[in-house]
Order: C-alpha cells, then sequence, then structure tokens
C-alpha cells in the first residue's frame, strides 16, 4: 500500500465520520488514525495511537487550566471589573483604544507562545468592551484571534520557532527584531481596518448604562490580585528567568484560579472547574485525534511522503508550497506544522539566514490556527464572543490574514536583502 | 514541581470521571474516555 | 433523576479507557528493560555514573561505566554512546567497544547509555519502533530505539524556556536533552544531573580526550562531520586527513562560541579536554522518513531520502542503497580509531594503545552481528 493511499484513505475516513456521520472531530481523528494503522499494516496499534496524543499532553494541560483560569474570572466578577476599568479608561479616542486593545490581546501570546491562552484570557477580557463600542461581534472575534496569532508570532517567545529551532540546532537567540519587523506593521494594520471604521465613541453616560457592574467597591483592590500575579508570573518567567520562578503555565493558571477564590464573588471551585472541563473538552479530544493521527502518518510513512512531495518542487512552486502547505497543515496544528513543515523548509533554503527564514516561517504557520477544523484561535475567539458559528469569525480574518502571509513571505523572499540591513 | 504537577494530573482526572458521569450525549463520553487514557497514563507514571 | 442505563454506559466508557490504558502499558514497560551488555575481557572495572556524583544514585539517569585498561599510565579517553538514544550507531559501537577491546596502555572509559532514562521511551509522532535486533553468530541480539530526549516520567513538567547551565535560552523541551545540558548542574533536574556527573568523570578520571558519539537526520547540515572544540583544532584536522586517505570523507566543524551546552563546547571549556563530536547519517531520525521499519534502522533504506538526494536536499550522497547502521559505526569505529593513533602522535608522552577493536573495514565487509557476543553468554 503507498503512503499516498493510506493518507488519503485516513483523509476520506476523517471526512466521512465528520462530515457524514457528524461523529466529533477528534473522535473522527481518532477513528481515521486507526484506519489508516490498520490499513497500513500495522493493525491496531494502540500503544503508537496512546504515544501520539502525548505529543499535546502538555498543550492539554495549559488548555483545561487557562479554561478554568478564565471561568474562575467569569464567576468571581474580575472580568466585569476589568472590563469596567478598561471602558473608562479608553473610550475616548478610536487609535489609542484600538491599539491598546490590540497590545492587550497579543501580551499573554507574546509570553506564553500560545494563541489559545491569549484568546482565553485577555481576548475575553476586551470582547465586551469592543462590543460595547459597536464593533460587530464576528469583527470583534475576528480581532481577537488576528491579535492572538500576532501574539504568539511576537517576541520574547515564539514557540513555533523555538520548536523549528531545535530542528536545526538553532539558538534561540536574536528574534526580537526580526519577529518585531513581522509584527508591527501587521499589528497596528489589522486593528485599524477591523476596528475603525465601526468603533463608536460614545457618550460617557451612555455608556455608563452598558457598562457592566464593577465590585471594585465590594473587594476593593484584591480583585485584581489573580490577575496580577498571573500576568506577573507569565511576564517574569521569560523577562527575568531565575528571578521569578518558571512553574509552568498550568500551574500559573491553576495559582490564578486558586486565588481567585478568595479575591471576589464566592463561587464553588469543583463547579467552576466542571463547567471548564465541558467547554475545553472537544478541543482537548481535538488534540488527543490529532497526536493519533500524526503519529499514524509518521509511522506509515505518510508524514515523510508529504514533506518530500513538498520538497521536491522547484524554488518557485516551494515558495507556493509554503505559503499554502504550511497554512493548511496548521488544520492539524501550527505546533506540528512547524515541526514536521517548517524544519525541512528551512533546511531547504539553508542558503539563506535561518534566522529570519525561521521568523518568516513563523509567521505562516502561525496562520495555522485560523484553518477550520482545528482553527483553535477562531474557535475560541467565537466562543469567546458568543458566536455560535466561526466559520463567520473566520471570514473577518481572511484580509488580515492574507496580509500576514504576504509579509511572512515578503521576508522570506527578501532575507538576503533584510540580512544586510540588521 | 514534579509532585505539584503530578496533584494536577490528579486533580483534573478526577474532574474528567466526573464529568463522565455527568455527561450524557455519548460521543461526548467517548471523548472524555479517550483524553482520560493519557491522564491515566501519566498518573501511574507509565507514559 | 438519571437513569440506570446513563450510569452504566458512563462507567463502562470508564473501564474501556482503563484497559485500554492497561494493554498499551506493557509496551511502554517493556523499554524500560535494559539490554544486556557482555563486557571483553579486557575490562578493568564497571562503574556507576552515580559513584562519580551520588546525585544520581537511585535516580533512572544512573547508568553504567566501562573502565579499560589504567594499569599503565597514558592517555585517559572517555568515549560516550548513547546521549540520543534515537540515534542506533552511537549505541552500538559503544556497545562494540565494550565487548571487545582492550586496552595495554592508558585508560578507555566508556558509557554506552548516557542518557539512560532517552532509552525508556520513545518520542510522541515519530512513530518509531521499540528496537531493532542485530544477527550475531550465536542468536539476535535486542537494542532499544529511544527518544532524544529524557523521559517524561523521569523529568516534567518542561520549563517554558529553558535557560541552560550556560545561560543560553533554549525551546523548555531541550531541557531533556543532554547534548544541551553541559556542563550540568549538581541540584539541577535530571538531565542537568547527569551532564553534571559526566563533567564529574572528565575531571576526576583526568580525561584528555573526549569523543561524543552521535548520528544526524541526512537533511542537517552537520552530519558525516567531526565537531572539534578549539582545543582539539590539530587533532581533528591531523585526524581528517588520515580519514581521507582511507577512504572516509568527513565535514570538520569547529564548534561555534555562541552555541552552549553541547558538549564539544562545554566539555572544553570547563575541562580544558579536547572534545570531539562523531556524526554520521542516520535516516531513521529524519523528518522525510518513510514507513518504520527494521530496514530503515538497520539497512538505512529510505525512498524518500534517495528522492531528497536527487534534489540536492541532503548533506550526504543518499542512493537506493541507503546508509546501513554497519556503515555508519564502521565510520565510528574509524573516526575513533583514527583521532587515537593521531593523539598518540600529538602526545607522545600519553600513549593509548588499544587492542581488539574491530576494524572499519571487517565490520563494513561482516557486519556488526560478528562483533557482538552472543544473546546467551554469561
Ligand atoms: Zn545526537
Amino acid at each position: 500500500m503507498s503512503e499516498a493511499a493510506i493518507f488519503l484513505f485516513m483523509i476520506a475516513t476523517f471526512a466521512l465520520l465528520a462530515m457524514v456521520l457528524k461523529l466529533p472531530i477528534g473522535v473522527s481523528l481518532v477513528f481515521s488514525a486507526l484506519a489508516g494503522s490498520l490499513l497500513g499494516g500495522e493493525g491496531a496499534a494502540l500503544h503508537h495511537l496512546v504515544e501520539g496524543s502525548f505529543g499535546y499532553f502538555d498543550t492539554i494541560l495549559i488548555i483545561v487550566t487557562a479554561m478554568i483560569f478564565m471561568k474562575v474570572l467569569q464567576e468571581s466578577g474580575i472580568l466585569d471589573t476589568v472590563t469596567a476599568l478598561l471602558l473608562k479608561s479608553f473610550y475616548r479616542r478610536k487609535v489609542a483604544l484600538l491599539l491598546t486593545v490590540m497590545a492587550l490581546v497579543m501580551f499573554p501570546g507574546m509570553i506564553t507562545g500560545s494563541s489559545t491562552t491569549a484568546v482565553l484570557s485577555t481576548g475575553a477580557l476586551v470582547a465586551p468592551v469592543l462590543m460595547k463600542m459597536g464593533l460587530s461581534r464576528v469583527k470583534t472575534g475576528a480581532l481577537i484571534a488576528m491579535g492572538a496569532i500576532l501574539g504568539m508570532i511576537a517576541p520574547p517567545v515564539n514557540i513555533l520557532v523555538m520548536i523549528m529551532g531545535g530542528g536545526v540546532d538553532m539558538p534561540y537567540v536574536g528574534f526580537t527584531f526580526p519577529l518585531l519587523i513581522i509584527v508591527i506593521p501587521l499589528a497596528v494594520s489589522t486593528s485599524l481596518w477591523l476596528g475603525y471604521k465601526n468603533i463608536k465613541i460614545i457618550e460617557y453616560n451612555q455608556m455608563k448604562e452598558v457598562l457592566p457592574e464593577s465590585f471594585f467597591k465590594n473587594y476593593g483592590f484584591r480583585l485584581y490580585l489573580p490577575l496580577i500575579i498571573v500576568i506577573g508570573l507569565l511576564l517574569g518567567q521569560s523577562l527575568m528567568p531565575g528571578i521569578i520562578p518558571d512553574i509552568g503555565i498550568p500551574a500559573i493558571f491553576l495559582l490564578g484560579s486558586f486565588l481567585g477564590i478568595f479575591c471576589g464573588k464566592p463561587l464553588n471551585i469543583l463547579k467552576t472547574t466542571q463547567k471548564a472541563i465541558e467547554e475545553s473538552m472537544p478541543i482537548l479530544c481535538i488534540l488527543v485525534g490529532v497526536g493519533m493521527f500524526i503519529q499514524i502518518m509518521t509511522l506509515t510513512g505518510a508524514r515523510g511522503w508529504i514533506v518530500t512531495s513538498f520538497l521536491s518542487f522547484p524554488p518557485l512552486l516551494l515558495y507556493l508550497g509554503i505559503a499554502t502547505s504550511m497554512p493548511l497543515f496548521g488544520a492539524v496544528s501550527a505546533f506540528g506544522s512547524a515541526s514536521i513543515l517548517g524544519v525541512p523548509f528551512i533546511l531547504a533554503m539553508i542558503d539563506k539566514n535561518a534566522i529570519l527564514t525561521s521568523s518568516a516561517l513563523s509567521a505562516v504557520a502561525g496562520l495555522g490556527d485560523l484553518m477550520p477544523p482545528t482553527a483553535l484561535a477562531g474557535i475560541f475567539a467565537a466562543q469567546v464572543v458568543g458566536e455560535a458559528n466561526y466559520f463567520r469569525v473566520l471570514r473577518f480574518c481572511l484580509m488580515p490574514a492574507l496580509f500576514e502571509l504576504v509579509i511572512g513571505m515578503a521576508v522570506l523572499l527578501f532575507a538576503p536583502l533584510l540580512d544586510k540591513l540588521i | 514541581m514534579f509532585i505539584v504537577y503530578h496533584l494536577i494530573v490528579f486533580y483534573l482526572a478526577s474532574h474528567f470521571i466526573w464529568y463522565l458521569f455527568r455527561e450524557n450525549e455519548f460521543w461526548k463520553r467517548v471523548s472524555v474516555a479517550l483524553v482520560l487514557i493519557m491522564f491515566f497514563l501519566r498518573l501511574f507514571l507509565i507514559k | 433523576m438519571k437513569c440506570l442505563k446513563d450510569r452504566l454506559i458512563s462507567g463502562l466508557l470508564l473501564l474501556l479507557s482503563l484497559a485500554l490504558c492497561f494493554f498499551s502499558t506493557q509496551k511502554f514497560r517493556e523499554q524500560h528493560k535494559k539490554e544486556t551488555l557482555f563486557p571483553s575481557e579486557g575490562l578493568a572495572s564497571r562503574e556507576m555514573l552515580s559513584s562519580y556524583f551520588p546525585g544520581l544514585i537511585d535516580t533512572p539517569g544512573d547508568t553504567e561505566v566501562y573502565i579499560y585498561g589504567g594499569q599503565n599510565p597514558g592517555g585517559n579517553i572517555l568515549i560516550l554512546g548513547g546521549a540520543h538514544p534515537n540515534e542506533p550507531a552511537g549505541y552500538v559501537t559503544a556497545v562494540i567497544l565494550i565487548e571487545n577491546i582492550q586496552v595495554s596502555q592508558g585508560k578507555i572509559i566508556v558509557i554506552p547509555r548516557a542518557n539512560n532514562s532517552g532509552f525508556t521511551h520513545s518520542e510522541p509522532q515519530e512513530g518509531n519502533l521499540r528496537g531493532y535486533s542485530l544477527e550475531t553468530p550465536g542468536g539476535k541480539r535486542f537494542f532499544r530505539f529511544g527518544s532524544r530526549l529524557t523521559n517524561p516520567i523521569h523529568q516534567w513538567p518542561d520549563p517554558t524556556l529553558y535557560i541552560n547551565p550556560s545561560g543560553q535560552k533554549l525551546s523548555g523541551q531541550e531541557s531533556r536533552n543532554l547534548n544541551r545540558c553541559y556542563p550540568g548542574k549538581p541540584k539541577g533536574h535530571l538531565t542537568e544531573k547527569i551532564a553534571f556527573a559526566i563533567m564529574e568523570i572528565i575531571k576526576k578520571e583526568k580525561i584528555d580526550l573526549a569523543i561524543d558519539l552521535h548520528e544526524a537526520a541526512p537533511e542537517y547540515p552537520v552530519v558525516n562531520a567531526i565537531v572539534f572544540h578549539e582545543n582539539s583544532a590539530e587533532l581533528a584536522s591531523y585526524s581528517l586527513m588520515e580519514l581521507q586517505q582511507i577512504g572516509f570523507e568527513f565535514r570538520l566543524e569547529l564548534s561555534p562560541n555562541n552555541l552552549r551546552g553541547l558538549s564539544h563546547r562545554e566539555w572544553g571549556d570547563h575541562a580544558q579536554v579536547m572534545a570531539i563530536l562523531l556524526e554520521t547519517a542516520n535516516p531513521s531520525q529524519g523528518r522525510l522518513k518513510g514507513k518504520s521499519s527494521l530496514s530503515l534502522i538497520i539497512e538505512g533504506k529510505d525512498r524518500n531520502y534517495s528522492k531528497a538526494a536527487k534534489f540536492g536536499l541532503l548533506f550526504v550522497p543518499f542512493d537506493s542503497e541507503g546508509i546501513p547502521v554497519k556503515l555508519r559505526v564502521a565510520r565510528h569505529l574509524a573516526a575513533i580509531k583514527i583521532l587515537l593513533s593521531s593523539f598518540n602522535e600529538l602526545n607522545p608522552e600519553k600513549r593509548i594503545e588499544v587492542n581488539h577493536m574491530p576494524s572499519s573495514s571487517q565490520v563494513k565487509l561482516k557486519g556488526i552481528g560478528q562483533f557482538l557476543c552472543p544473546p546467551y553468554r554469561k
């Protein structure tokens, strides 16, 4: 059985289960991985399936704990209070408001390198602000999704680059400037493109009516404590390594959640955890399925076949291949895309400055978080703004995403030129 | 840190089991069961 | 009221989850079983790494250290295999040395499973086989194919950002990569402790030349290479010429000054030894590799790599014949042999004399198994 046939069979099984039988995406991925394993002559390679899913074990912990933290912020009234504070501070000037919002959304992504974290933490905080100021639900979602992806690419922490660097033994040093060249124009243009026309400055009195309830009068400053601790620890572990302990993102979120119990409205942490698990379960199962899917693709040789096929393209097709395959593969996982395709692509362009190449590739791979069915950034952004159909959010991401693709590809093409400038 | 993370895995695994018994939709419960495999294996320090 | 049937289904699913967990357990557990090695008559003593650094006692990082010679003073050599357990030629070369050599002057110390924990698991999403068997005259011997990184059940969680003992920032998972953790930390995490213990061996045994055996994917630029610390520049260039004369092409790479935490950098910087790292080309750890199979690991054949070579994407020649593991082991053996003889030329006052070291041409001709002990010997 050829690798191509196995791959197509796995994709077909997945499509059949997910689209025709309407099984959850994660479960469909698991079964299509199993089918691929059987067809590839590996039998029901249970330990391979399980092993594959472990590739995302740490990611799963981050997602669940981030979701718990987010639910705690909501139920303790902290989210409402912060929203109120933001509204009061920034509602006067459009551009300042939009850029601040963009920076806020990007911030957790910059620190954690994960777009999901960005969407779920500050993304969720600014969403009500934007919607109150007249930005539509879907455009708000798009702004948050794009901000999260830009945050993921922006320095100081870009996990995509780290993954690619790990594959070619390139230390994670000297990336701040190249990454900023890519991210800053995108951040400014995206926030203005999506928001400038629709955001309306409203009267303070008018706004007061729609302001969420601030619990500051009841609980005082300690309301902000969980947020400050979480942001401080996230920031500290990368900006002041060695001084602030690196307890890992899941532990930071849980610590914040624990503090949240005592800092605002009383809540039952067990029930809050249940809600968080209920909400994050689909994505958790998708990650389990994707892990199994990749493992079987590698085991049966389908992964190698795909990578080799892309690499054997002539230069023009190679760039076309990067521009299409990396975001497309992001449908499976942006991190997977960086690791499986990014590394060979860097190697295929070995004559260029690898720092620039990998920075640009990370921008392209980051778009994978917008690619259905996983579309991590899109799905969570839709959830945060309360939009049931995440495709409507993705539609507004299209232009900014294309712009990001163009910038990423331009940096790749003009790497030798930029190399001299830096 | 190792112990802290072990406790986190334990806490989440117990919640997954609780959720498994709370949920009524079949495929959602299958999802939970699939995710649980990993949590058990890490909890028992096997993988 | 929640009906009984629903409870039953949930219960069954929980049982199913536990059952799947149970059935996969055996395979994962098997990988913890160490393969027996059969040291040659020349073995002077077998120590544990923890005897050089007690911080490793009773940890999964503790590993065997095989010492040869030492009766007649001369040069002291350290040879490290299995720093990356997914690089079979490095491990097997160390095993071949252990099972064959005798040292009449100087001392050779071999650590075959430098990252012992890495042998106990496979990397997720790499779809690797658990191991491979090599045919010896008396039957098959099984060797595990592990992971580049320490097992997460031994060292977890990874930091968000790993700042290694030399201050280099790396991605978090590199904290489990032994060859990024040098010179190690006595109170660090497991991998840093292993790195520290290896530094202790180098210092306490007064090592003169330390060789780290590796492999790399064929698409990786540093392959078929001798990476050398500036301390050993003369040795490396001298050896290169000799190797070329007997038909082995090697790339000579100076250890970059800004790439910290690697053996060839920190061994030289912190213990002033001559540090050398050897790389051969291993298709079974590459990103282009096809179906995982014994033939991929042992015969080193892969259609994708032959195709990639045609497009000029690789840093080694690769045709339909592949690069079998016996050829890679032969390369390592040839390089070690010539490094030792060059060492003798350059340091006549610290001679090292090794006997019964299988020659590269014999290994190439007869295969690896001929130089391994049969599985039943005591
Ligand atoms: Zn290696």
